[in-house]
């Protein structure tokens, strides 16, 4: 164990000394800081929103619920992931030929992992101060908010080196394993769901549904949620149930750990090695599709470009690997995620504000807001990033405009038709005039535009071969200065129609749209030259 | 013809490549030799156009980043980067619209056999090796009939057959007159055909030698490697 502390002790301090020799990346270290302590700050000091949401308990309730499922669900799931994300390269080729128990060794991965996911402890934290005053909420109440989410990540992590014992060299007990894991959030969403939709779609009905006692039978994460708010409502009975269920889990998994004989090497040597490229490509910006699609069987029957001529066979190529990718060409989980959160606000807009005769504009409005943020997570792995990490883009004999745009265009193209489908069915299903339909689906494609030329203005201005986080806060920053005028403008035009009663999704999505529109193309036209070299 | 002038690389304040300038013939195959680090990699690179640098690169008249370049210039990367979705064949496609190449397919068959790659054309780029990975590359570079070629490690990863196949595909290059330029650790691979040779070490051209003045010597490409590289590191000691 000597050596696993040598290997931990340096590994910090040469993390240390590194950072300490890249100002800029110091400079990105210290304005998080900064900004997790002006969060701090500011959730001590602003005022409570004098809202019905912010004053109900209940709503902290299903919050803290929602936020235990999205720590511990895809942590769980990293454990039937044969251990790749616990291990680095350089664990496999130096650790596991070393002389050392493969259990201690496993202690190690999942403790430099539950290492890593400090910093979101730390950033979940920064929300205390706001979480005190909206809810009224003590210091000792706040902490122990922050001592439950710090207790399901240790025992998230103690729960994954079980499943990681249980699954490892065993596919169908890993597929078994899943499903168990899947049914822990289906659980909470049907418990929810029959609740909310049984009662009517109502902000009582919204705040009952989310503080009801059942949700605290999943294993864990509800046991966790009602073991904490068992001690911050003095519900005696609470703690006791649920404190000796989390007790006996955590027996029940030491013993596990010490009695199952693991053999696992093999299974991390290939993941890591995946999990390496991964890396790589994330860090050299030069993202290897071979990475995601795995060892997925393509269909090639279809063989064949079939057209294109200079510049644009770089889009029919596109389109060709996007049929290969998925049969259904530009549908994809992109789609079916945005379809299914226009679905959800649409239709909850629909029913809490159902005698507000702006009811419809305020849909398409807050549709779109929604949508075009989550498209956000979408956009940065578009086919023309892709093509940045070869070299034939930068080598073919055309204008370097024609090119870029080319090799944008599926990327441009799908924001559009993700929208018209999303949006065609909401209408169907709530209504609204064909003008706000119409914009909307152009407002949310337009934002896809400016997405994929905040990222063209990025690689541009860092560069392709630089640090990938300063790369990623910079064009964070581009989008939403990229954004500001044209939500201005709409917002003014918006206000501006209000004086005559003309209040619609229209009015002000036009703007927007043809701000958008024009900024991107602009940004393209600036930078026309970004593929005369790989820098 | 390739001519380089005054090539110079800096990363920051590291200079990769200094002020390096030659001229590779019609027809001459020309190696850049040296150790890890030289900066063999860089040079083809900035040639290919890939890199933005100081000084000036010529591809038969051309400046090197211009269209006109560009069409008769192929480039062989070291690491070979296959489009993951694309078949065999799709590449050869990709690259014959891409170029706007007329009557193509003739010379794409004759390739990709050569390359032993004629009963995988329908295979994805994911699903080859690294060495057939390589062997797409080259079918790529060499499709467009090109009047001068860059090869940055060809022969990493090939098998023996390929090897071969690549070294009679390069002398018949050369007997086309053809300018060829190959960054190679393995000089035995080049010994039978190269006609010049520049040795570089820490960014700069070290040494630059003709074939025939080699010969004269009674020296070979390796022994002459070796004499001035570690003559360097001797007097840079």
């Amino acid at each position: 164990m000597k050596a696993i502390f040598y290997v931990v002790r340096k590994a910090v301090k040469n993390a240390v000394l590194d950072t300490f020799r890249h100002p800029a990346r110091l400079i990105l270290y210290a304005l998080i800081g900064l900004s997790l302590i002006y969060g701090i700050i500011m959730g001590f000091t602003m005022n409570a929103v004098d809202y019905e949401l912010s004053k109900d308990i209940r709503a902290l309730y299903g919050g803290y619920l929602a936020l235990l499922h999205f720590i511990s669900i895809p942590i769980m799931l990293k454990g039937l992931s044969s251990g790749t994300s616990f291990f680095s390269m350089s664990d496999v080729n130096n650790i596991f030929s070393a002389p050392l128990s493969p259990k201690k060794i496993l202690i190690y991965g999942v403790g430099r992992q539950l290492l890593s996911m400090l910093f979101l402890v730390i950033c979940f934290s920064s929300y205390g101060g706001m979480v005190m005053r909206v809810f009224r909420l003590s210091v000792s109440n706040a902490l122990l908010l922050v001592g439950g989410i710090l207790m399901t990540f240790i025992l998230v992590q103690m729960i994954t080196l079980v499943i990681f014992c249980i699954s490892s060299g065993h596919p169908k007990r890993a597929e078994f394993i899943k499903y168990i894991i899947y049914a822990i959030p289906l659980y909470t969403l049907t418990v929810f769901g029959v609740h909310m939709f049984g009662y009517g779609l109502t902000i009582e009905n919204l705040f009952s549904s989310m503080a009801q006692p059942m949700l605290a039978y999943s294993p864990m994460i509800g046991w966790v949620h009602g073991f904490i708010f068992g001690l911050l409502n003095h519900d005696t009975t609470n703690i006791a149930v649920y404190g000796i269920l989390l007790l006996f889990m955590t027996i029940v998994s030491v013993l596990i750990f010490l009695y199952s004989k693991l053999d696992y090497y093999e299974d991390v040597l290939q993941g890591a090695e995946n999990n390496y490229i991964f890396r790589d490509s994330i860090r050299t910006g030069t993202m290897s599709e071979a990475v995601f699609l795995g060892s997925r069987k393509i269909n090639v029957s279809n063989t064949g470009i079939g057209k294109g001529h200079g510049a644009n066979t770089i889009f029919y190529k596109h389109l060709k690997e996007g049929s290969r990718r998925s049969r259904f060409k530009f549908l994809n989980i992109s789609t079916a995620v945005l379809l299914g959160v226009a679905l959800v606000t649409g239709i909850a807009i629909n029913q809490l504000l159902s005698f507000n005769p702006f009811k419809n504009t305020i849909i398409y409005i807050g549709v779109t807001i929604i949508c075009s943020y989550v498209q956000f997570f979408f956009s940065a792995a578009g086919d023309w990033v892709k093509e940045l990490g070869k070299p034939y883009i930068f080598l073919i004999p055309e204008d370097p405009v024609k090119k870029l745009i080319m090799a944008s265009a599926t990327s441009i193209i799908k924001p559009f038709i993700d929208a018209s489908i999303s949006y065609i069915i909401l209408a169907v299903i709530v209504g609204g005039a064909i003008p706000d339909i119409i914009t909307s689906i152009l407002v949310y494609g337009s934002f896809g535009c400016v997405y994929i030329a905040a990222n063209v203005l990025a690689q541009r201005i860092v560069g392709m071969n630089g640090n990938r986080g300063i790369f990623i806060t910079f064009y964070m920053s581009l989008i939403f200065l990229l954004m500001v005028p044209g939500v201005f403008l709409g917002v003014m035009a918006l206000t501006h129609a209000r004086m005559f009663a003309d209040i619609s999704a229209t009015v002000m999505g036009l703007p927007i749209f043809f701000w958008n529109i024009s900024i991107s193309l602009l940004i393209f036209l600036m930078c026309r030259n970004l593929l005369n070299n790989v820098e | 013809m390739i001519n380089v002038s005054h090539l110079t690389k800096k990363y920051g304040k590291f200079k990769a490549n200094d002020n390096l300038s030659f001229t590779v013939k019609d027809g001459e195959i020309a190696v850049l030799a040296g150790p890890n680090g030289a900066g063999k990699s860089t040079a083809i690179k900035c040639i290919a156009g890939l890199l933005r640098f100081d000084g000036e690169i010529e591809i038969c008249g051309h400046n090197n980043k211009s269209m006109e370049a560009k069409q008769i210039l192929g480039y062989i990367p070291e690491i070979p980067a296959p489009f993951e979705l694309l078949t065999v064949w799709e590449h050869m496609e990709f690259i014959a619209r891409a170029y706007k190449l007329e009557n193509w397919e003739d010379k794409a068959n004759e390739l990709v056999k050569r390359m032993e790659l004629d009963n995988k054309k329908n295979k994805l780029g994911k699903e080859l090796s690294k060495g057939m990975q390589q062997k797409i590359s080259i079918c790529c570079a060499l499709l467009i009939s090109p009047k001068a070629v860059l090869f940055d490690e060809p022969f990493v990863g090939l098998d023996p057959h390929a090897i071969k196949e690549l070294k009679s595909l390069l002398t018949e290059m050369k007997s086309q007159g053809i300018s060829i330029i190959i960054s190679t650790h393995m000089l035995e691979s080049v010994d039978e055909f190269w006609d010049k040779v520049f040795i570089m070490m820490d960014g700069k051209i070290e040494a630059e030698r003709e074939r025939r003045f080699v010969e004269e010597s009674g020296e070979n490409l390796e022994e002459l490697f070796f004499n001035i590289t570690e003559k360097s590191v001797t007097a840079r000691k």
